[in-house]
C-alpha cells in the first residue's frame, strides 16, 4: 500500500493484514555529497516501487523521507506515530547507518549513473531481492 | 409531350432539395459522433508480444515478462509486468501473478511444503495449478488469467480476464 487516498482509506480495515510500515529514508544535503545522495535516492525509489509490487498486501510504504546532516528526530517521531497507528513492524530502508533501536535494512551504494539500462535493472532486482529476504525474515522472527 | 412544372412546384422541389442537403449536413456528423464509440477499436484489444516462443512453454509454469506503455494522465511510461505461463494439453495458460487477497505477487512453488502450488508470501495464500484458491488460506477467489495468443510463433499476452478453468 502507498500513502495515497485510496490505500489509506482501505488501510484502516486491513490493518490486520497490512502489519508492516516501510519508510524509505535518505539524506538530501546540498554539499559535496549531493551527487551520491541523488544516486541513493534514485535507487531507493526504484527499490520501493518494486517492493510495493511484490508485497502490496502486507506493507505500507510511506512517502520517502529526507533529512539533512543525518538528523533523525523526524524519523523517530514518524516511527512512533506508525507504531501508534497499529503497525507491528516499522522498517526503514536507507543507505545511512542508523543506531540500534531502529529496524533498518541498509542498501548498497550502487553507481547507477555508469550503467546501461539492462545492468541497472539487474542490480536493482538483486537489491530488491535482498530487501525482500530481510523483510520476510522480520516477519518470521 | 412535355409536362408542365408550375412555378409553385419548382420552388417546392428546389426548397426540399436544398433543405434536405442542409439537414443531412447537420444530422450526419451528429449520427457519426453518436455511433463513434461502436467503431472505436479499444486500446484494450491490443496484444503485447513477448520474447518467448510457444515451443519454449512447458507444463512447468514459467515467468514471462512483457512490457507495454501505460498512460497516466499526460505522462506515458513503460511498464514491465509478468505472467505465469504454462502448457495444459494443447492449451497455453497465462495467470496474472496478482494475489486476489490484497494484491501481492504470487510465485510458483516458492513454499517447500507446497511444491505444486502458487504461493503468496504476504499471508501464506495458496492456489492450485489451475488457479483455484486453496480453502483455509486468505485469498477469496481464483487467480485471474491473461488472454493469450500467438504471433509468428511468439506468445502474445492481452487483457486480464477472470479465471476460465475453475
Amino acid at each position: 500500500m502507498l500513502y495515497n487516498f485510496e490505500d489509506i482509506k482501505k488501510l484502516d480495515e486491513q490493518l490486520e493484514f497490512v502489519d508492516t510500515a516501510v519508510i524509505p529514508f535518505a539524506g538530501a544535503d546540498m554539499d559535496d555529497g549531493a551527487l551520491s545522495h541523488a544516486n541513493n535516492i534514485e535507487l531507493l525509489q526504484l527499490v520501493s516501487i518494486q517492493l510495493e509490487k511484490q508485497f502490496k498486501g502486507r506493507i505500507f510504504i510511506t512517502p520517502a523521507m529526507t533529512t539533512v546532516k543525518s538528523d533523525t528526530t523526524v524519523l523517530e517521531q514518524y516511527e512512533a506515530q506508525l507504531y501508534d497507528y497499529g503497525f507491528k513492524n516499522v522498517v526503514i530502508i536507507t543507505h545511512m547507518k542508523l543506531d540500534e533501536p531502529h529496524t533498518t535494512i541498509r542498501l548498497n551504494h550502487i553507481p547507477l549513473q555508469d550503467m546501461t539500462n539492462d545492468i541497472k535493472l539487474d542490480m536493482v532486482k538483486e537489491e530488491v531481492k535482498k530487501v525482500m529476504k530481510s523483510i520476510i525474515s522480520i516477519w518470521n522472527s | 409531350m412535355s409536362q408542365k412544372v408550375t412555378r409553385r412546384q419548382f420552388l417546392n422541389y428546389s426548397l426540399m432539395g436544398v433543405g434536405s442537403f442542409m439537414a443531412a449536413g447537420m444530422i450526419l456528423p451528429m449520427g457519426r459522433m453518436a455511433l463513434d464509440p461502436l467503431f472505436q477499436e479499444g486500446a484494450e484489444g491490443d496484444m503485447v508480444t513477448t520474447s518467448v516462443t510457444i515451443d519454449e512453454i512447458t507444463e512447468e509454469p514459467m515467468q514471462v515478462d512483457f512490457t507495454f506503455e501505460q498512460q497516466d494522465a499526460w505522462y506515458t511510461s513503460e511498464v514491465t509486468d509478468f505472467a505465469w505461463v504454462f502448457r495444459e494439453g494443447d492449451e497455453i495458460i497465462a495467470f496474472s501473478p496478482v494475489c486476489k487477497h490484497l494484491g501481492c505477487t504470487v510465485t510458483w512453488a516458492a513454499d517447500d511444503n507446497n511444491p505444486e502450488r502458487f504461493f503468496c508470501p504476504c499471508h501464506n495464500g495458496l492456489y492450485e495449478k489451475n488457479g483455484n484458491n486453496v480453502p483455509g488460506t486468505p485469498p477469496t477467489g481464483p487467480l485471474d488469467q491473461f488472454e493469450v495468443g500467438e504471433s509468428d510463433g511468439y506468445l502474445t499476452i492481452g487483457q486480464v480476464i477472470p479465471n476460465q478453468l475453475v
